[in-house]
């Protein structure tokens, strides 16, 4: 869990460098400023490529926070081992 | 590149400047990853430059490009289907009723039209790269997806002509649907869900691909200047010190035809201003007397130098490249020994060294692209035909000693300089000139097309164009300067000059005809010392004793004690506008 964890972070820290790193498991759509709807695409695209997963775009209107991203990766990772 | 690499890229760019250089990203669709790849592409050809990028809006392919404007310095259209009409994309349920195939090609025809006219305008203001559609058609057509239709037909005549037509307009480049279809095969481009939901079409290896092409158009890496040939194995098949002369071969009969391409694709390159020299360690008798073969596709009069001796290849190559005058940077060396390769190499780190692979047609064929590739450029002047010749009549003028010819010699040359002050700011090879030349430079400076034609639209600007021959032939235009008068003083901010063309006394006369020309007493050189323009350093301290620095000026007077001999004919094309 902790190696998900901080690949996800490093994720988020490469589509929001700005953000701080303390901020980074809190962040969500809402309160990450740069957070957008292309920022989202492009996160998604990388979390993808960090963990090799394929995320279905339909999925992404879930995948709205740090957390959601988290349990989805854990769930995508742990089901191919 | 990963989508997590090229966003690597662009973060660093972001972090190093704060004014990036700008670019239009004209397209109907949202650009998502595909302008986070162009920002990095543009970041590694442009050496470490940010670019930003400015889109317009979604689906409004003409109306994007109509509302391009001076901000920024160049502009890549991607035009899809669905920007030509929106029955041919997925986000519209226009039908795609048998009937309707007259109405599409009318509405394509209207908006290639109305693009067409944007696209005079975006050319005149800067650089454009532009594609056709890359992603298939929808099953719009009425025959089965197995036999092109009407339709399909039509369609791609409508698209072909248009590029005919833009890519005739100066600045604007294509982008090579061949090369595309190489890199990134059509089925592998469209992303169904992604265009559906996110209103992006591009698999993002295909985004990937696309924006290197779409960066390489826009902004295609200087083209290399001179190929060095091995002979045996390589210009031709065998060993001709073994074989003997007749015997050599290039034909297909013979199982040669790789080396007849390659001589034929050498030839295509001398044609087009590529210097072509030989490196052979061979009997210097033999190796002439086979180069002399009627039936040689190059002609040994497009070889200069032929170096065939027993020393090592990189004693020959260092000779090539002071008679051509040109860095090891710049040039490419063909051998078919790894061995040979590795050695020039060594002693020029720089120099791109490739391996003829004779027993391997296919890695033939992909050298035979990889030398268009690297020589590759716009369009082919008079002055590139012009080069080789004037290297050996330079290679002359070098015999007779290190540094100026003497006076006498100089003299008998019978030279004229032509000098034209008309301010054509579609002159490409003027524009070429700046932004290639390194030794004779006055600051080292490159322009984008649109600093180049902006700076001359200036009401006092001048641009002065220098092109000289003499008994052993013409050099054509080889040298450019721009400026422009301020009160009674001319200012000189751009100065190049072809290494062709060193020790001729072209530079004195050009300021003695700007002296006279212009009535200025004083002019000043937007002179900035580089790793490279000792030439220009070397002049400048003959005709001044002033040390060498940014904002140099030079006095008429001091000019013309230092400065008497001017031993050429001098003609004008005035534009009494230019510099008066």
């Amino acid at each position: 869990m902790e190696e998900i964890k901080s690949r996800l972070n490093r994720s988020f820290a490469t589509v929001f460098p700005h953000l701080a790193p303390e901020k980074i498991p809190g962040a969500n759509m809402d309160n990450a400023g740069s957070w957008d709807s292309v920022a989202h695409m492009t996160l998604l695209t990388v979390v993808d490529e960090e963990f090799g997963i394929e995320t279905d775009p339909e999925d992404a209107e879930n995948l709205t926070s740090w957390q959601a991203l988290f349990d989805h990766v854990s769930s995508r990772v742990s089901g191919a081992a | 590149m990963t989508l997590t690499e090229a966003i690597k890229i662009t973060n660093r760019s972001a972090d190093d400047h704060e004014n990036p250089q700008r670019i239009h990203l004209v397209c109907g669709f949202t650009p998502l990853h595909l302008e986070t790849f162009l920002k990095a592409y543009g970041r590694l050809r442009s050496g470490g430059s940010g670019i930003s990028f400015i889109a317009g809006l979604y689906g409004d392919l003409a109306g994007n490009l109509e509302r391009a404007g001076r901000e920024a310095s160049a502009t890549i259209v991607v035009m899809e289907w669905a920007d030509l009409d929106p029955r041919l994309g997925v986000r519209d349920l226009g039908g795609w009723g048998a009937d309707l195939g007259p109405d599409i090609v009318t509405e394509v025809s209207g908006r290639l039209a109305r693009l067409e006219q944007a696209l005079i305008k975006t050319a005149e203001r800067g650089s454009v790269a532009i594609s056709g559609p890359t992603l298939p058609l929808p099953p719009v057509a009425h025959t089965p997806g197995t036999r092109a239709s009407s339709l399909d037909i039509h369609l791609s005549e409508m698209v072909a002509a248009f590029f005919s037509r833009v890519t005739g307009m100066s600045g604007v480049r294509a982008v090579s649907r061949q090369r595309l279809d190489e890199l990134s095969p059509l089925q592998d481009r469209f992303d169904l869900k992604m265009e559906l939901f996110a209103g992006f079409p591009y698999k993002q290896r295909h985004a990937d691909v696309f924006a290197g092409l779409l960066i390489d158009v826009l902004y295609p890496p200087a083209p290399k200047k001179g190929l060095i040939t091995d002979l045996d194995n390589t210009l031709w098949s065998g060993i001709v010190g073994e074989i003997g002369i007749t015997n050599v071969c290039w034909d297909l009969g013979r199982k040669a035809q790789v080396h007849g391409l390659y001589q034929q694709l050498v030839a295509a390159l001398a044609d087009s201003g590529v210097l072509v020299g030989v490196a052979s360690k061979n009997d210097a008798a033999v190796a002439g007397e086979a180069l002399r073969r009627t039936d040689m596709l190059i002609k040994e009069g497009s070889l200069f130098p032929v170096e065939v001796n027993w020393g090592p290849k990189s004693a020959s190559v260092e000779r090539i490249l002071k008679a051509w005058n040109v860095g090891s940077e710049s040039v490419v060396f063909v051998d078919d020994s790894p061995m040979e390769l590795a050695e020039v190499k060594a002693a020029f780190p720089q120099m791109e060294c490739l391996l003829f692979p004779a027993g391997d047609p296919e890695a033939v064929w992909k050298l035979l692209w990889q030398l268009r590739d690297l020589f590759g450029k716009d369009s082919i002047r008079e002055e590139d035909r012009l080069r080789s010749a004037s290297l050996r009549s330079a290679a002359v003028i070098g015999d007779v000693g290190e540094g100026e010819a003497p006076a006498d010699f100089l003299a008998g040359l019978n030279a004229s300089i032509t000098i034209d002050s008309r301010k054509d700011t579609a002159d490409e090879r003027a524009f070429e000139l700046i932004n290639k030349t390194n030794q004779f430079n006055l600051n080292g400076r490159r322009l984008t097309e649109a600093d180049w034609k902006s700076s001359l639209q200036q009401r006092a600007s001048f641009l002065v164009r220098v092109s000289y021959q003499d008994k052993f032939g013409p050099l054509g235009k080889i040298a450019v300067l721009t400026g422009a008068m301020d009160g009674g003083t001319m200012y000189v901010h751009s100065w190049v000059m072809s290494c062709r063309a060193f020790s001729r006394r072209i530079e004195h006369h050009t300021l003695d005809w700007l002296f006279r020309h212009s009535g200025a007493k004083t002019i000043g050189f937007d002179y900035t010392a580089t790793d490279r323009n000792m030439p220009l350093q070397e002049f400048f301290r003959g005709v001044t004793s002033d040390e060498l620095k940014p904002g140099l000026m030079l006095t008429e007077s001091e000019f013309r004690e230092k400065c008497a001999f001017l031993p050429h004919r001098v003609e004008e094309m005035a534009d009494t506008a230019a510099t008066g």
